[in-house]
């Protein structure tokens, strides 16, 4: 499989405000494209287009929340097997169960530390990338 | 039928036998003997006038067989006999009565018992799924809070993180102080959401234990240097004296820094300025006793037994906090079959916890689940 270093994220996130902070921290600290989708469709409509490595995905969205947004990525080819990572204030034991149930990478709880967000998709991506 | 009749048949020649013995002799044997027959009446279910009909007939074959000149005797002797023989039938009846009586009241006072009963069962009912909706409601209060704090904070706490970290620029002395005091409390806060929510897991039972053995020395050392730079900031240093070498604990790694997070975060926050923070482990009775030791002003005597309750803060503490680390703490140690403690004096508190050592031949590993690999 892909053994390529992580370029391009997808951060999927209906927070304005959410969406400055992470892109932020991501593209100034991580060095890493960011494109930012506020919406389910929006997602849909740029995957394939902008070819993610990475997906981090937001669950409570209006209209098509994070794990029908999910679902709906895997059915387009370019992300049908791309990584996701779940940023979430939703993390009750029942949630985490359904995060891992749709094969997702990880699940990082909101708040987190935009510093620490770069250094913990670093070491998770390196783990995937050992992994597959 | 048959059998009632032969009973009969038989009872009225054994009532004329024992008639004309006591007419003719009397004595209280005899009239024993009448009291037998009207007992014997009962249990066969002869009533009181067919015994009436067969003292008649016994009466008059002892007439006729005794001498006439006594037959005032044998009347009045006859009229003894068939008293007593009628006694029984008299205790029955009274009894009968009695024993309604207080069957009637017996019913009376377990109906009474019964409905009272029933009523404090019901209202206990109704008080306890009360208090399940209102735990329910609680905790359903505490995770919609804490979810739509969280959202807002990630902002707000993402943006300080960052200024912090020089993205924004240099700031001059009075901007990093705001901006320091403000991400300080950013930080509180995301705590106090961190335990609510905890809390309402660990009341509701939703908290959940990835349990394995790990090892309790690097588990420490990991504790100790994950607390360090929080602790430097308020001028304490961490050190780890010693752990038993070899020896391991079966618990979840996340929930365990996180209780040696709170124990060495609450030390350092109560230890002088330059003072040492130490954490030690040792074997201890038939587990591992780790225990962290500052040299803090104590905890106030009247503290004492409601340190482990959450909300719980001594009224002299203005060091900040939610009053739910010790609390939590408390809980998730409970949870992995140990226990927790403090011994304190002035200049001096020691919080410990105890844990069964894990033994590969002791304790069979089962159930292990793969780490996930979610951020705390």
């Amino acid at each position: 499989m892909a053994r390529r270093a992580l370029k391009r994220i997808l951060l999927v996130e209906d927070d304005p405000d959410i969406q400055t902070v992470t892109s932020m921290a991501l593209g100034s600290f991580g060095g890493y494209t960011v494109r930012v989708c506020g919406s389910a469709m929006e997602a849909i409509e740029s995957a394939a287009e902008f070819l993610p490595d990475l997906i981090l995905l937001d669950v409570m969205m209006p209209g098509m929340d994070g794990l029908d947004t999910l679902r709906a990525l895997r059915e387009v080819p370019a992300t049908a097997s791309t990584p996701v990572i779940f940023l979430t204030a939703r993390v009750q034991p029942a949630d985490v169960a359904k995060y891992k149930d749709l094969d997702s990478l990880a699940v990082i709880r909101k708040p987190f530390e935009p510093t620490a967000l770069v250094e913990t998709i670093h070491e998770l991506w390196t783990r995937y990338r050992e992994a597959h | 039928m048959a059998a009632v009749s032969e009973d009969r048949g038989e009872l009225g020649g054994q009532y004329q036998l024992a008639l004309r013995e006591y007419c003719g002799g009397g004595g209280e044997v005899a009239l024993l003997r009448a009291y037998q027959l009207g007992r014997h009446a009962i249990s066969a279910g002869v009533g009181v006038l067919e015994m009436a009909t067969l003292h008649e007939e016994a009466l008059v074959s002892a007439l006729l067989d005794l001498a006439l000149e006594d037959s005032a005797r044998i009347a009045k002797r006859a009229s003894e006999f068939f008293a007593e023989c009628l006694a029984p039938f008299e205790l029955t009846r009274r009894g009968f009565q009695e024993a309604h009586a207080a069957m009637r009241d017996l019913n009376q006072g377990l109906e009474r018992r019964l409905t009272a009963a029933l009523q404090d069962f019901e209202s206990a009912q109704d008080e306890l799924l009360e208090q399940k909706k209102i735990e329910r409601q609680k905790n359903d209060f505490i995770s919609v809070v804490s979810h739509e704090v969280r959202t807002p904070l990630t902002s707000i706490h993402g943006a300080l993180n960052l200024l912090k970290s020089g993205l924004g620029g240099e700031l001059n002395t009075q901007g990093q102080r705001l901006l320091d005091a403000a991400y300080r409390n950013s930080q509180r806060l995301v705590r106090l959401v961190n335990d609510l929510l905890d809390l309402q897991r660990i009341e509701s039972g939703t908290m959940t234990f990835n349990l394995r053995p790990v090892d309790l020395g690097s588990l420490l050392e990991q504790a100790v240097e994950a607390s360090q730079a929080h602790a430097g900031q308020l001028g304490i240093k961490l050190v780890l004296q010693g752990a038993p070498a070899g020896a391991r604990v079966r618990v979840d790694s996340d929930r365990m820094m996180q209780v040696m997070t709170n124990l060495l975060s609450n030390a350092a926050k109560f230890s002088p300025t330059g003072e040492t923070v130490v954490v030690e482990a040792c074997r201890h009775d038939a587990g591992v006793r780790v225990e962290v030791t500052d040299r803090g002003p104590g905890v106030p005597p009247e503290f004492h037994g409601r340190i482990f309750q959450k909300f719980s803060q001594a009224a002299s503490s203005d060091r900040g906090g939610s009053g739910l680390g010790l609390s939590i703490t408390k809980a998730i140690v409970e949870h992995m079959s140990g226990h927790v403690g403090f011994e304190s004096e002035p200049g001096r508190t020691t919080f410990y916890f105890d844990l069964p050592e894990w033994r590969r031949n002791a304790t069979r590993e089962k159930g292990v689940e793969r780490t996930w690999p979610a951020g705390r």
